[in-house]
């Protein structure tokens, strides 16, 4: 079925919606709504909306529409483009949504799955799926969550939600709307994989219902959206290839595409979710481990070999260069305890960690193939660090967490001296093949030009942050330049310019790198399709 | 030269939950952990033996079958080998109990040991006593809360530096002796993937109470002196009031005023410089 028909949400009075008007008083009470992780300011914007629900949120969409002032749309403000960071207009924030509705069984995916509205946080959603309580539902009056609020409560096995960005205290709606990805995307995949529904609230202040497997696009690409009123919205699938790596650029398009996939990591351009379905995962027991190297050569080596075992199973594939382990050093010569682990060995020269399931009380675990694997890289299980118990799993977690913190730390030392100064950092992925030609290019060109650089990240799935911290504003100059050749390199190999932070305002430039003006004017037809005066998250992805 | 390490299994927890009908701590999906004294207390042991490839460390537990996990763990660190003492007649055991059991464990299979390190206390009970406790039945001289040791006059004396609440003391005793330890500055081991691997190959011996030769009324709840009678978390600090921005007079003057609308008696005469 490629046609839908979205609905009117119960009425109410736009003038009781919760707000605040007048910039002066917007900035005064709520000053972290003016920008979000990425530090990004705009322009004054004089409405902040604080809708409780769908009919709140619809009173205040048809009242903006009517007075044609644009809306940008805020969840746990921890993007890093700019996404919720208003140009102008009105600033809707769902702050107020943040109830879980649901936990329920789905027995014919034999999952379970939870329903949360968008602001609920995505930290609070692991620790209600793994302790099995869930207050927002046991107040409940609703016969069925209850009872499978009561089932659930029984089941023996821990559950837990894939998705794992490191910002856990993002929401569930942000997450779904920028595709959040993390660590273990290695093996879970992205966001998009877990989730089995949305509610989404187009322009016309109607709702859609998207349940998973239910609205495909047609033969020839076509979505048809008809509102309550009858009026019809034709929307044309663009017909480019998306690339074979991780990817948040861009709107998703496929042959015979679910609709739910067109809004996920869409970036909020066509409607505003208010609610998400996700599926859970059966827990299993872990073993986290940081294998160390003797050069930045052989951990990507040894990636490489690690990935192509089928044997194993690994939840994530992280790195950290040889100049990432000398900042980790200088950070343990300063405070040991802040970094929390032993001294990083003399020989380590870079690192690369991942985590096992590992029964801890199994008799005689069998790790040969992760032994025969790392050895044929050269590299051996003796020259590691292990730990499988929950704190143990947190302290390797902090660790793997504790460089961009200390570059954050740099960077603030020097904006003292250069306050323009900030750091460059790469989000390109390119497929399987090329990671080691887009490692020779960062290390070739970034040495050659004296610069100070670590990178770190997802290398299993040929993601690696290629942090700069430049020590001056000519050497920022020179920076920038440098990784937007890094960029246009990254998509000449089939790659993505954005494999997880989104476009957002600050990188809408970057999209002309991986997509041609065609493409590009494809992707404009379905955001004006669904949002004909533009008047939905201005400024993102398509710069204003 | 054999090192004797005993260590105890625990909860892992930040906040104490107690069930409030029974009386107890509250232990359902609380992951179980070796205790982290205890690990510090290993931890000093695998240094002595790094300065002395000699040292033979044993880690020795009382404790349920699943404590057989804080064993594995102590080999991961480093332990040669490990011995549980387990039987449900040692259930109950009162700390007396414990150290009574564990200093015969001692007795049978470690007869030629020389040095005893514990934990000064475990973080579930926090009494702090069996290590003592221990010291006192086997007749050792014991050096409590150290945070360094080292192994001095050929392997005879240990010298240990010790917290004490003014600062630090530096002790020594010949040895057989029983050190007990605090945290200290250690930064916890990460032991590798290998160490773990291998220490699923060694053995763990399990002990029972007939094999201890230890009459039924000298072990677990009969064979202890005390029980509890209640458990409770300490009532939480409520966070004090801060004068700011006063001259000492006034700021002086403010804590007299609020003490007396208390109820708490000031001395009328004190007297406040301004």
């Amino acid at each position: 079925m490629h046609e839908i028909t979205s609905s009117l949400p119960p009425a109410c009075d736009f003038n009781e919606v919760r707000r605040v008007e007048g910039f002066d008083r917007i900035r005064e009470q709520y000053p972290d709504f003016l920008s979000d992780e990425s530090k990004l300011t705009m322009g004054p914007f004089d409405l902040l909306f604080f809708p409780a629900n769908e009919s709140e949120l619809s009173a205040v969409v048809k009242e903006m529409v009517r007075r044609n002032i644009p809306i940008t749309v805020a969840g746990a403000r921890t993007g890093l483009v700019g996404g919720c960071v208003p140009p102008e207009g009105a600033l809707v924030s769902l702050a107020q949504m943040s109830k879980v509705l649901a936990v329920y069984h789905a027995p014919y995916a034999r999952e379970w799955r939870i329903r949360a509205e968008a602001a609920v946080r995505l930290a609070d959603i692991d620790k209600m799926a793994e302790s099995k309580r869930f207050p927002d539902l046991e107040k409940s009056q609703d016969p069925f969550v209850i009872e499978q609020l009561r089932l659930y409560g029984g089941e023996q096995q821990r559950y837990f939600y894939p998705p794992d960005p490191t910002e856990m205290s993002a929401s569930i709606g942000g997450s779904v709307a920028t595709n959040a990805s993390g660590a273990r995307t290695f093996r879970f995949g992205p966001t998009r994989d877990w989730v089995r529904g949305i509610r989404v609230m187009t322009m016309t202040g109607e709702v859609l219902d998207i349940p998973r497997g239910k609205y495909f696009s047609s033969p020839s690409g076509w979505f048809t959206v008809y509102d309550g009123k009858g009026s019809c919205y034709p929307v044309r699938i663009p017909d480019y290839q998306m690339p074979r790596t991780k990817n948040t650029a861009g709107f998703y398009a496929s042959p015979h595409m679910d609709l739910v996939d067109l809004f996920i990591g869409s970036e909020g351009s066509f409607g505003i979710i208010t609610s998400v379905d996700i599926a859970l995962l059966a827990w299993q027991p872990k073993c986290s481990i940081i294998l160390f190297t003797e050069s930045d050569e052989r951990a990507l080596h040894l990636v490489e070999t690690l990935r192509s075992d089928k044997r194993l199973k690994l939840d994530f594939l992280e790195f950290y260069s040889s100049s990432a382990m000398d900042l980790l050093r200088d950070m343990q010569a300063g405070d040991p305890r802040h970094v929390g682990m032993p001294a990083i060995p003399e020989s380590a020269g870079a690192a690369v960690f991942f985590d096992v399931g590992f029964d801890p009380l199994e008799e005689k675990p069998d790790f040969r193939a992760l032994e025969e694997s790392t050895a044929s890289a050269g590299v051996y299980l003796a020259d590691s660090w292990a730990g499988y118990e929950p704190r143990e799993l947190a302290r390797f977690k902090a660790f793997r967490h504790l460089l961009p913190e200390k570059i954050t730390q740099v960077l603030s030392e020097r904006k003292k001296t250069y306050p323009g100064l900030h750091r460059l950092s790469s989000d390109l992925a390119v497929p399987d093949e090329h990671l080691f030609d887009m490692w020779r290019l960062y290390r070739t060109q970034l040495d050659q030009a004296g610069f100070e650089w670590v990178a770190f990240g997802h290398v299993g799935n040929n993601h690696l942050h290629v942090s700069t911290m430049p020590r001056n504003m000519e050497e920022l100059e020179r920076g920038l330049r440098l990784y937007a050749q890094f960029a246009q390199k990254a998509a000449a190999y089939g790659g993505a310019v954005s494999a997880e932070h989104g476009v957002g305002k600050i990188k809408s430039k970057f999209l002309a790198k991986m997509y041609s003006a065609d493409e590009i004017n494809q992707m404009h037809a379905v955001k004006t399709a669904l949002d004909p005066d533009m008047l939905l998250n201005p400024g993102n992805i398509f710069a204003a | 030269m054999e090192i004797v390490v005993a260590v105890k299994q625990v909860p892992e927890i930040s906040e104490v939950k107690i069930n409030r009908e029974t009386g107890t701590l509250i232990r359902e999906g609380v992951a179980s952990i070796l205790n982290p004294f205890c690990e510090y207390a290993l931890d000093h042991a695998v240094r002595l033996k790094a300065a002395n490839p000699e040292i033979r460390i044993t880690a020795l537990s009382m404790g349920p079958p699943q404590a057989r996990a804080a064993l594995l763990r102590a080999l991961e660190l480093g332990a040669d080998r490990a011995i549980l003492v387990c039987d449900r007649k040692f259930a109950g055991a009162d700390t007396w109990a414990t150290a009574l059991t564990l200093s015969e464990a001692i007795h049978q299979f470690v007869p030629g040991y020389k040095l005893i390190l514990v934990g000064k206390q475990a973080i579930d009970g926090d009494t702090a006593q069996v290590g003592p406790e221990l010291a006192e039945m086997l007749s050792l001289p014991q050096i409590s809360y150290g945070i360094e040791a080292e192994l001095t006059a050929g392997l005879k004396r240990i010298r240990v530096k010790r917290e004490i609440e003014s600062g630090y003391q530096i002790m020594e005793a010949r040895l057989p002796a029983l050190v007990s330890f605090s945290k200290g500055e250690v930064i916890r081991r990460a032991p590798s993937f290998k160490e773990i691997l291998g220490a699923r190959a060694k053995q763990i011996k399990v002990a029972d109470a007939s094999e201890l030769g230890l009459a039924e009324k000298e072990v677990g709840l009969s064979g202890s002196h005390t029980h509890v009678v209640k458990i409770f978390p300490p009532s939480q600090k409520v966070h004090g009031r801060m004068l700011t921005g006063l001259e000492a007079g006034e700021a002086g003057r403010e804590i007299c005023l609020f003490l007396k609308d208390r109820g708490i008696p000031t001395d009328s005469d004190m007297r406040y410089r301004t």
